[in-house]
């Protein structure tokens, strides 16, 4: 369990560098979107250490980011993101 | 034989397997406990203890991607009776992408101390700080109706939340008359008419989502029963709060910062004080407030495993009661914590905690508490 909370907190950089830049639709304003990855990271760090993918099964992901949402007040652009990062990345 | 059994073992397994796709319903049974060893010096009197463990068990129930129910129970030993609580029970839906209502016993997003940071698995020191919890003077959890939600202001983020619930009883000093004055945020029953209305906007000001400013506000006409004296006193409270969390390459590691301030007015009152057998009408001007400010550090950059996973905590908290009220009270405390995490959700707690409390539940003068914890919080 120990090991994973430090892979959790000591992967999160290479992940955010490494998928940091994903270009939006074309349509719009060339605007450079955050991947669910980097949001993970940044966002899911502000209350508690945050959770690393492998912790829960996507059912269990489902239900604790429909909570997290709720509780901690995201906007549903981060939340979906964060969730298709975690149920992904498990 | 053997091929004939395995043909049929494998098909039976693959039919057993389609039971365990999702279902569309949800549950989920989570929760926290802690336990621990506290010493504590009061004024020259000690004492020490075991705690005996905490255990609050939630129920996470999602029907679908908009309707959810929360639910947590509390069982704690005081003394040596089992007390239970029910910390919140309600009930959620998502409106749509900027609006979620809620409904039933809730945590108030009265800054965010309680809702988001007490747990003892996320609290990064044993105790609360002064001015939240029992007596203390920041609403918690209520019974209500809220709306909220969040926007992308592309790049900051703007998030609020609005509540209408039974609000507080004044306490008028007939039950305890070392308390006249004080606002129970505990008695979940109406007692009157009004509701007290509240509400919190945080503001996330950089892209990164590091640092969130929030304002709470807090209000009610009444908290005195129907027919009783009391129930034109109002009350009106507010609070600002601050985090900020980033990782910082050139320290090793992140740095949290955690605050709030709140501030309670409380309309001014008759209270009654039975000196000899007289009773003596006194009032006083019933404002309050409470600040705390903590920074923590985690070396998780640190090329030590060991060091990774340590965490330094430094916290300082004030309370101030009203000046003429039975519990006038002008308390610092500076707590201190050597974290060791086990997981994400695990944590062993060791700290210092000195308190220097004048005033006080009829007590005059300066009362100095110095304590020693060691406390140990798991999440599952
Ligand atoms: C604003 C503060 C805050 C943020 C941001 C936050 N959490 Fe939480 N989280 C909490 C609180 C508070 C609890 C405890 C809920 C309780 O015990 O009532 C919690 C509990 C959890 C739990 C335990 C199971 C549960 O649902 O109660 C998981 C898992 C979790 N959070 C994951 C996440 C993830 C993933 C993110 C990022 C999307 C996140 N959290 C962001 C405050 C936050």
């Amino acid at each position: 369990m120990a090991s994973i909370m430090v892979a959790c907190s000591s992967n999160k950089k290479p992940i955010a560098t490494d998928t940091a830049t994903e270009v939006a639709g074309s349509e719009v304003d060339f605007k450079i979107e955050k991947s669910g990855a980097q949001l993970w990271g940044e966002v899911c760090n502000r209350c508690h250490i945050a959770p690393s993918p492998a912790d829960y099964n996507d059912t269990d992901w489902e239900t604790i980011s429909l909570h997290m949402r709720v509780r901690a007040n995201l906007t549903e652009e981060e939340i979906t993101k964060i969730e298709s990062f975690l149920k992904s990345a498990n | 034989m053997t091929l004939i059994i395995l043909g049929l073992g494998s098909s039976a397994l693959a039919q057993t397997y389609n039971t365990f796709e999702p279902s569309k319903t949800q549950f989920m049974l989570r929760g926290y406990g802690h336990t621990g060893f506290e010493y504590l010096d009061t004024g020259g009197e000690q004492e020490s203890t075991f705690l005996g463990a905490t255990f609050a068990p939630i129920f996470l129930y999602k029907h679908s991607d908009k309707l959810m129910f929360e639910a947590e129970l509390e069982f704690e030993l005081e003394g040596n009776e089992l007390k239970t609580g029910l910390e919140y029970a309600d009930v959620m839906y998502v409106l749509n992408k900027h609006m979620t209502v809620r409904a039933g016993k809730f945590l108030l997003p009265f800054g965010t101390f309680m809702e988001r940071l007490h747990p003892a698995w996320i609290n990064r020191l044993p105790s609360r700080p002064l001015g939240f919890g029992h007596d203390g003077i920041a609403p918690a959890s209520d019974i209500g109706v809220e709306l909220r939600g969040a926007f992308d202001l592309g790049g900051p983020k703007l998030n609020y939340a609005v509540y209408v619930t039974n609000g507080p009883r004044i306490k008028d000093g007939s039950e305890e008359p070392e308390e006249a004055g004080m606002l129970d945020f505990g008695y979940y029953e109406d007692v009157n008419l009004a509701k007290a209305l509240g509400g919190r906007i945080g503001l996330l000001p950089l892209s990164d989502s590091s640092m969130e400013w929030g304002i709470s506000a807090y209000t009610t006409n009444s908290t005195g029963a129907e027919d009783s004296d009391y129930k034109d006193v109002g009350a009106f409270l507010w609070a600002l709060d601050l985090s900020y969390v980033k990782s910082i390459t050139p320290l090793q590691g992140v740095v949290d910062i955690k605050a709030q301030y709140n501030s309670s007015n409380v309309d001014t009152a008759t209270y009654y004080e039975i000196e000899d057998g007289i009773s003596e009408p006194y009032s006083f001007d019933n404002q309050s407030s409470s600040f705390y400010t903590q920074l923590s550090y985690r070396p998780i950059m640190s090329g030590s495993d060991f060091m990774k996973q340590l965490e330094f905590v430094g916290r300082y908290s004030d309370f101030n009661a009203p000046e003429g009220a039975e519990w006038e009270e002008k308390s610092t405390q500076y707590a201190f914590g050597l974290n060791y995490w086990l997981s994400w959700r695990s944590v062993v707690k060791f700290s210092y905690q000195t308190t220097k409390m004048e005033g006080g539940h009829d007590s005059d003068g300066t009362t100095r508490t110095n304590g020693l914890f060691v406390h140990w919080a798991i999440g599952f």
